[in-house]
């Protein structure tokens, strides 16, 4: 195995799970492991718990206003009962839309912000307490994948010699989001796209899941309950511009997801 | 035929216009309130606080509990921004994302203050008592490339800065930040490698931990 990628050393460092390959070869390598914990030096200055986003709504005293007044000489102020975390909405998260233009505002002021996943916190912080603790096993945490947790993956073969094939696998990232991973090798084309679709294995049923260029690989989220076994085949076709959203017919490489 | 020209020329019944279509007095959105914040409208600062000081309070509040030092963080974070509002730049990312910056350095700054006062009363107590000074250089060190790293973060331009605080500060993967940004996995691992060599550069030369 040659040493893992300069990309995936620093996804290491970040504490980001790597594919099995990588995390077998990190494992035995001083070389890599090194150059790992090098670049992880800055990472762990600064992705600590005290400096992540907001994950909750404090209401700031009202001293803490009239300081700022004092300091900037503004003659504004803002209106004390809307101040965001006021009240007993404090900690609703509104969702990123323009706020209404109704009184009763206070919990819609609230700038949306996800909630905050722990992983590289809560290792940062261990870091920090233990010293410099790197190695395969503060990267392969999960199943030998580098952005979630793989649910099921497909080879694309090449259909009636086209020349294209590639891998698929379907990632469910932490929040319950899947994408569709495709890395697709295929030659370019001149006036048209490739498209992958879900189909099902009568091949009547199908979703349209997004473009994919050759050589390049591509995350295509999918939609939220989409039953994967429903629709368990990855199709890569050749669409023209023509304006025609349906399945040209044309179908280039495909698989069938083990689930 | 009549009929439908007459219906039509009869004109809107002004009683039944939504109420949500005429607003008795229409808020600014929040890329508005960035525009005027910049621009050093006075209101803007008040808005500001409305919407996101409880959001920037939480974090002072999470990082040294509720009391006079998380009051000062807030407090510096707003009058740091309006007497700076000129290094705001509304194209380059929204205003609260913007505060949350601010008072990323509020917070490390607040950190070596403190850090300065207990080596400062733990020097005068070694005097005292003619003992070894107590309390590691490291800690010391972590404070400063905070700092130092902090600083560094501010140097970078877009995309690069918004993908490294997205990685550091809300936690996503490589993946997720493409998702969020539409940019893809390469782009995005590419630009995760070259800021982390950045950062990893900024401690070698200037870096207190490695020159202790």
């Amino acid at each position: 195995m040659p040493h893992c990628s300069p990309e995936q050393l620093a996804l290491a460092a970040l504490r980001e799970p790597l594919p099995a390959s990588d995390a077998a070869h990190l494992d035995g390598c001083a070389q890599c492991r090194a150059e790992v914990a090098s670049l992880q030096r800055g990472v762990d200055v600064l992705a600590v718990p005290a400096l992540a986003a907001p994950d909750s709504s404090v209401p700031p005293p009202p001293a803490v206003w009239a300081a700022i007044a004092a300091a900037t000489g503004v003659h504004s102020a803002p209106r004390p009962e809307v101040v965001a975390g006021a009240g007993p909405a404090a900690d609703t998260v509104a969702p990123p839309a323009p706020p209404p233009p109704q009184a009763e505002r206070a919990a819609a002021t609230v700038t949306p912000l996800r909630p905050r996943r722990s992983r590289l916190l809560l290792a940062a912080a261990a870091a920090l307490v233990v010293g410099a603790g790197i190695g395969a096993g503060a990267v392969a945490l999960r199943s030998g994948d580098d952005d979630g947790v793989a649910v099921a993956a497909a080879a694309l073969d090449p259909l009636e010699g086209s020349g294209a094939s590639g891998q698929a696998r379907v990632v469910e990232q932490d929040g319950g989001l899947r994408v569709l991973e495709v890395d697709l090798t295929a030659p370019g084309l001149q006036d048209g796209f490739y498209e992958v679709w879900l189909i099902d294995e009568a091949v009547e049923a199908m979703v349209s899941v997004g473009v994919v260029q050759g050589g390049r690989e591509v995350a295509l989220p999918l939609p939220s309950g989409l039953d994967l076994g429903q629709y368990p085949v990855v199709d890569v076709s050749v669409e023209p511009l023509d304006g025609d959203p349906t399945h040209s017919g044309e179908s280039v490489a495909r698989g069938l997801l083990d689930t | 035929m009549t009929g439908v020209l007459d219906r039509r020329v009869a004109g809107p019944r002004v009683d039944r216009v939504p109420p949500a279509l005429v607003p008795p007095a229409p808020e600014p959105d929040d890329a508005e309130v960035g525009r005027r914040f910049a621009a050093g409208d006075e209101q803007a600062l008040a808005w500001a606080y409305e919407r996101w000081a409880g959001q920037l309070h939480g974090m002072a509040v999470r990082a040294f509990g509720p009391g006079p030092d998380a009051e000062d963080v807030t407090q510096q974070t707003f009058v740091s921004a309006w007497t700076g509002r000129a290094g705001y730049r509304p194209d380059q990312g929204p205003l609260p994302a913007w505060l949350v910056g601010v008072c990323r350095h509020k917070i490390a700054d607040t950190w070596a203050r403190r850090d300065r006062q207990r080596r400062t009363a733990e020097a005068a107590v070694a005097q005292a008592q003619a003992a070894p000074q107590v309390g590691g250089p490291l800690v010391d060190a972590a404070v400063a490339d905070r700092v130092l790293l902090l600083g560094e973060l501010d140097r970078l331009g877009q995309p690069q800065r918004g993908i490294i605080e997205l990685a550091f500060f809300e936690d996503l993967t490589h993946a997720q930040i493409a998702a969020r940004t539409g940019l893809p996995l390469g782009t995005v691992k590419s630009h995760i490698r070259r800021t982390l060599e950045r950062l990893r550069t900024r401690l070698e030369v200037d870096g207190a931990a490695l020159q202790s």
